[in-house]
Formats: C-alpha cells, sequence, structure tokens
C-alpha cells in the first residue's frame, strides 16, 4: 500500500509495526513480521538517522519508537492509520493487532 | 436441577444459565467485557471467559452456587472453571465503568436457560474503546469496530463520552475505521 511512497515495504512494515506496538526493538520486530533480522535492523536505522524514529537502550537492546517531534508525526500516522484500515483483515490481525490491554496476573490464558 | 450441556451452549446461553442461577440465590450481576463483544457480534469475535460484575457477596456464597453448577474457584485467582464448559468465569471487582463513566442502564437478553443482564451495546463499545483510548490496545479498536457495525447505538453519546475521557482524537480514528468497514 505504502511501499510506492517509501520505496520499500520492509519500512512500511517496521512504520507499521511501531504505529501498532507503540515500540519495538529489531529482533522482535524481526521474529514478528517475519522478515529477516538485517532487512529490519537496516531500515530501523535508517528510519532513526532521518528522524522518523527514535532509538533509546534498556540494558542492552536498542528499543525504538516513532518520534514523536518528527514534523510529519501527525500526517504519518494518519498514513499508517489509513493503510491499516483498507490493509486484509487476516494481514492485519496477523501482524498489526497487539493486545495491549492488560491481562490480569493469574489468570489461565 | 436440569443437567446442563455447556459445551453445546452458546455464551449468552451460559450467561443466562450462569446469572439466573445466581438471581435465584439472591445475588445480582451484569455480564461485561469480552463476551459482551461475542454476544453483540453474533459470535465473529469469541471471547474466553465470562466477565461478571456483581455487587459484593461472601465469597463462600459464590463459591457454593458456582459449584451447583459445576464450577470450582481456581487456586491462583478470582476464576471458576468447569470442566465441561469452555469458558472461565470470573468477577472483576466493582465498579461496573467504562473508562471514568459508571454504567447505570443495563440490557437485559432473555435465554432458554434464564435472563441475563449485560452491558448494552453502546456501553460495551465504550469499554472496548477504553482499552485503545488507554493502552493503544488495538484488538480492542476492532472489537468496538465490530460492535457499533452489528448494533444500533448513539454515536452523540459514544462522541460526548469519549471527550470526557479526553480522546476525541481517538475517536476519530474508531469513526474512520467504522466508516472503513461499512463500505
Amino acid at each position: 500500500m505504502l511501499e510506492t511512497l517509501f520505496n520499500n515495504t520492509t519500512k512500511e512494515r517496521v512504520l507499521l509495526y511501531l504505529y501498532t506496538y507503540q515500540e519495538g526493538y529489531g529482533q522482535e520486530i524481526a521474529r514478528i513480521l517475519e522478515l529477516p533480522l538485517r532487512s529490519a535492523q537496516l531500515q530501523l536505522k535508517k528510519l532513526e538517522e532521518g528522524g522518523v524514529l527514535i532509538c533509546r537502550k534498556r540494558d542492552r537492546t536498542l528499543l525504538y519508537q516513532l518520534n514523536p517531534r518528527y514534523p510529519f508525526y501527525k500526517e504519518l500516522s494518519a498514513m499508517l492509520e489509513k493503510a491499516l484500515t483498507i490493509m486484509p483483515d487476516d494481514e492485519r490481525r496477523k501482524y498489526f493487532s497487539p493486545r495491549l490491554r492488560p491481562r490480569r496476573t493469574g489468570k489461565p490464558l | 436441577m436440569k443437567k446442563l450441556n455447556w459445551k453445546k451452549m452458546s455464551v449468552e446461553e451460559i450467561g443466562g444459565a450462569i446469572s439466573s442461577h445466581l438471581k435465584k440465590r439472591g445475588m445480582d450481576c451484569v455480564l461485561s467485557g469480552g463476551s459482551c463483544v461475542t454476544i453483540y457480534s453474533d459470535n465473529f469475535y469469541k471471547s474466553a471467559d465470562l466477565d461478571f460484575v456483581m455487587t459484593e457477596y461472601p465469597r463462600e456464597k459464590v463459591d457454593e452456587a458456582l459449584n451447583e453448577l459445576g464450577f470450582t474457584r481456581t487456586k491462583t485467582w478470582r476464576h471458576y472453571e468447569n470442566p465441561k464448559c469452555p469458558y472461565l468465569v470470573e468477577f472483576p471487582p466493582k465498579p461496573l465503568a467504562a473508562g471514568e463513566e459508571n454504567i447505570k442502564k443495563i440490557a437485559t437478553r432473555t435465554t432458554k436457560f434464564g435472563k441475563l443482564k449485560l452491558l448494552r451495546p453502546v456501553d460495551c463499545v465504550k469499554d472496548r474503546l477504553a482499552a485503545f483510548y488507554h493502552w493503544g490496545d488495538r484488538q480492542s479498536l476492532e472489537q468496538a469496530v465490530l460492535v457499533a457495525l452489528n448494533n444500533r447505538i448513539s454515536y452523540a453519546e459514544l462522541k460526548k463520552w469519549s471527550t470526557a475521557e479526553g480522546s476525541l482524537d481517538k475517536y476519530e480514528i474508531f469513526l474512520q475505521w467504522v466508516k472503513e468497514k461499512k463500505r
């Protein structure tokens, strides 16, 4: 959907991941999106260098998120939201519908 | 007591059987959470448990009533399970609320196993949207859209509630989804 604009499907998927999951690190993003780790890491690095993402270190892990101070943050978010609404339901539910609401401790899964 | 075949019953029927049984023993409860989404989406969304919000009753009294239906409390938490029933039963703490708003109006559905009190569709949408607004939970957004598309709800009421929750921007996202999925 947005790959023409971004010139890269991996970049689009990484952005959609960070938009829906709110944050993530390379290995986790690559695993969930079923991408080669190096491709995911490369796109994360490029997006961070371009100011689209911000990155912080937690223990030894680089944690990425969309940069709320990126000048096109609002517009980018609107585009990603739109992309999600028109994405096939199966694909969206598989890759971009994380459970972020808390689960009570002790609850059998 | 008539033997119930839990595996063949719908969530709504199970809810009706449990709440009418509790009612007979003087306990009043309202079904909330994901199982309301199941009911209002005609089983499109599958919840794994039934969450009943009830006025405080002695735990022994609740245990006894549910034991009569074959449910026993799990050791770890406030869940009840019955090996013959595919759903867990839980009693989350009061109040019955969606975000900051206490829910006062309740819907009722009648099943062949008894009456069931549950959230109204609009409150079910609010309940799901609260998780989207405050935790960014997109599964809840999808469930809210599902209920909104399958039921008559007041968008004016939802907008007012969303404003009070300080989440008008996310309400706009919800509306965008409803419009897109209506096509």
